[in-house]
């Protein structure tokens, strides 16, 4: 046991963090460490960047031409990224669908989608849920009918996260009737440039279109376009599951907001107040606890045995710690969070910031972040998760 | 940045559990506590497994392992339910005693490592709380040594120690001294704990004693840092055995015809109960393996660990003894004991706001948390 990285990954750390020092661009890390508003162009240049170097997919392995980094070399960029004030990766192409095409898909497929994933080109949007489908995911209706050589499309996605900005979505739509629910899912790559398609964004309680509903009418969508094998898109979608892994708790992130919390709180005249620094010191607890967490579980993936039964608890606290350093937050500026001046989250806004212009966006963000419980997979429906894995 | 044991760690643990599943059962633990609480017994046991020499230098006939391996002993004696001062006479009194700068050591470690001496420390005081630099007994020199007088509270083992390792202000300074159980001027009143264990109040009246170092305060600090981590560790295997039977309990116990663990009510308790183990699990080896940072870095995780261990001790053991029912209140069934001993663990070395006050006060400006 050894709580102490060695000398190979201190090497790898610093060799990060000076490349991230020297081609982050500062205006994107400032929004970031204000939580102003990032625009499509602020994230696309940072994945392009990351791409240009190849480490837009950094848990690529080499055969796909990524870096083929460890569990732990993962986690060490990842933190140097979030702690430096980047942008959270969209993590819908490099993350989510590349995996699944790597694993599954044709070669085709691979040389056709891998190389504008890997250079942050092209924006990816994932359609998994559906009006009538959150939880209960597997009940999807979104119809994909077999005709010659192509499919048709019909249904609706809905809290698809920026979709406004996707050029492509990858789908869950259902090919069969026939037997259970996931076994008659098939999974679709669709280009939303396609006539048929129509995005509406959905404007959430902290007044951000963050989310969209998806339409699709009658979308033609090429044959070649299925992902592995027709009715197995359920298999697929548990693979990408489980490759998002440990970054779902987002601990690293935590690690910069905590930082940020405890500049607002000085700024706001709390940080010795002994009730509130309590506070702060059960979330910094609570932190370094969901660290040592996360990095049990990379220890045990790295060593390559069996991976541990905590992955699960990860996403259930991880949510959780982001509600709670946001609610702080809010807190902090207590009256000074109440003014919703949405002009005033843009950077460089030269109005009259009321009180200062920290406390503009934190009960947005606090008010946003409610989303962490509920999305990919309620927490509700993670502790049914983590008590199957116990109980049985 | 590793999480595995060494295959030594490893046959060491497995050691520890066979003499568990052999010698030490729950009615064993049950009959022990009911009779009032006898430390020596089972103390004894543990000592032919040479387990009392594992923390003890190997120059005064000891393994001198680290802190892994204390970890990994106690665990195994927590999954055991184990009444033993195991912590106290094997692990903090060594600490102590190895760091002085007198020759008390050199008398004492051998004895303790071979299990033929138990030694405890005798720190608290009625009103100190948990504030190691709050204390009222005082030394005075004597001839060549010296005497104490003061009044220390709850120190374990009650009655059952061959000698007490006692701050006293000397000097306007705490130092540690070491006071044989015999000696003069020394009054011992034992009594039963709420854990099944024994405690005593120990009342000195110019007790002779001999002098262990003047660096008491610093000393206590690095007693508390041990302790901490060797309670967490116990902790966790506690909190194993609670929530393996807990888990045995739904899965064979039926209502409305149907097992307990069909009910999501009680699934989603569970789901939180394993939250609270596993942060503590974390925690537990965070504390073990920053034992060996600079102080300042080392007693503030010590902290943060102690912290995470009190809420998950109480959260898990409220949680278990709640998932069970009726039977998860009678004296007759493991789960209250455990639930006991998870609750003594959270009052002993500082509690949830003692340690949060710490935290507090070594908060930095950055994060501030493991890096």
């Amino acid at each position: 046991m050894d709580l102490n990285f060695t000398a190979e990954e201190l090497a790898f750390r610093a060799e990060i963090r000076s490349w991230v020092a020297q081609n982050l661009p500062q205006d994107i890390s400032h929004k970031v460490h204000n939580a102003l508003r990032l625009s499509r162009d602020d994230h696309q240049r940072w994945a392009q960047i990351l791409g240009a170097k190849g480490w837009l997919g950094w848990n690529w392995p080499k055969a796909f031409g990524g870096p083929g980094w460890n569990a732990v070399e993962r986690h060490l960029f990842e933190e140097e990224l979030a702690l430096a004030g980047a942008p959270r990766v969209i993590p819908f192409g490099p993350v989510m669908v590349a995996p699944v095409i790597m694993a599954f898909g044709s070669p085709e497929q691979q040389q056709r989608f891998l190389p504008g994933i890997a250079s942050g080109q092209v924006w990816w949007s994932q359609g998994y849920s559906e009006p009538g489908s959150g939880s209960d995911l597997a009940s999807l209706k979104t119809r994909a009918e077999s005709v010659g050589d192509h499919y048709i499309v019909t249904g609706q996605k809905t809290w698809t996260t920026l979709a406004q900005h996707g050029d492509w979505i990858f789908c869950l739509v259902r090919t069969s009737n026939e037997g259970k629910p996931q076994t008659g899912i098939s999974f679709l790559l669709i280009d939303m440039k396609s006539p048929g398609v129509t995005v509406r964004p959905i404007v959430l309680l902290d007044g951000e279109a963050e989310v969209n509903e998806v339409w699709f009418d009658g979308v033609k969508v090429p044959a070649e376009n299925l992902v592995g094998e027709e009715n197995k898109g359920w298999t697929y979608a548990k693979y990408l599951l489980a490759h998002e892994r440990t970054n779902i708790a987002d601990v690293n992130r935590a690690k910069r907001e905590l930082e940020r919390l405890k500049r607002i709180a000085k700024a706001e005249g709390v940080y010795e107040d002994q009730r509130f620094r309590d506070q702060i010191a059960q979330l910094e607890v609570d932190i370094v606890a969901l660290e040592m967490m996360v990095l049990r579980v990379l220890s045990a993936e790295k060593s390559g045995k069996q991976s541990l039964d905590v992955a699960g608890l990860l996403k259930i606290r991880g949510s959780e710690i982001q509600q709670r350093y946001s609610e702080l937050m809010m807190q902090a500026a207590g009256p000074y969070a109440t003014p919703f001046v949405s002009d005033a989250m843009e950077a460089g806004w030269q109005g009259d910031h009321i009180g200062a212009a920290h406390c503009a966006p934190l009960a947005s963000t606090y008010f946003n972040m409610r989303k962490t419980t509920i999305y990919g997979g309620s927490n509700e429906v993670q502790r049914n998760i983590v008590a199957q894995t116990v109980l049985g | 940045m590793d999480f595995e044991f060494t295959q030594d760690q490893l046959s060491l643990r497995e050691a520890v559990a066979r003499w568990v599943g052999k010698a030490h059962g729950f009615d064993r633990r049950h009959g022990l506590a009911k009779a009032g609480g006898a430390a020596r017994e089972v103390y004894g046991e543990l000592a032919e497994l040479g387990l009392t020499a594992l923390a003890v230098p190997e120059a005064q006939g000891g393994m001198g392992f680290g802190p892994v391996e204390a970890m990994v002993v106690m665990e195994e004696l927590g999954r055991g339910l184990v009444s033993a001062p195991f912590a106290a006479g094997a692990l903090v009194a060594p600490a102590l005693l190895a760091q002085g700068e007198t020759s008390v050591g050199q008398t004492w470690l051998p004895r303790i490592a071979d299990g033929s001496a138990l030694v405890v420390l005798a720190h608290q005081e009625r009103a100190a709380r948990y504030e190691l630099s709050r204390c009222a007994a005082e030394a005075v020199a004597d001839g060549q040594g010296w005497q104490i007088s003061g009044h220390k509270s709850v120190v374990p083992a009650g009655d059952e120690a061959d000698a007490f390792i006692v701050p006293a202000v000397l000097d306007g300074s705490i130092a540690l001294f070491m006071a044989a159980r015999d000696a003069k001027g020394l009054q011992v009143q034992a009594y039963p704990t709420q854990d099944g264990a024994q405690a005593a109040e120990l009342r000195f009246e110019k007790a002779p004693a001999a002098l262990i170092t003047r660096e008491g305060l610093k000393s206590l600090e690095w007693a508390q840092d041990i302790a901490i981590a060797a309670l967490a560790a116990e902790a966790v295997g506690v909190m194993d055995r609670l929530v393996a039977t807990t888990i045995d309990y739904l899965n064979t116990r039926k209502q409305f015809g149907v097992a307990l663990s069909t009910f999501q009510a009680l699934r989603h308790r569970v789901a939180d109960v394993k939250m609270q183990l596993e942060l503590g699990r974390s925690m537990s080896y965070y504390a073990t393996l920053k034992l060996s940072e600079p102080t300042a870095q080392r007693r503030r995780a010590l902290s943060q660990a102690k912290i995470q261990i009190n809420q998950s001790a109480r959260f898990v053991g409220q949680q278990c003894v709640q998932l069970h029912g009726g039977i998860g209140v009678t004296d007759e069934y493991s789960a209250s004991h455990d639930f006991k001993r998870l609750t003594m663990i959270e009052m002993a070395w500082g509690d949830t706001p003692h340690h949060l006050g710490q935290v507090s006060q070594r908060m930095q400006d950055s994060a501030g948390v493991f890096a």
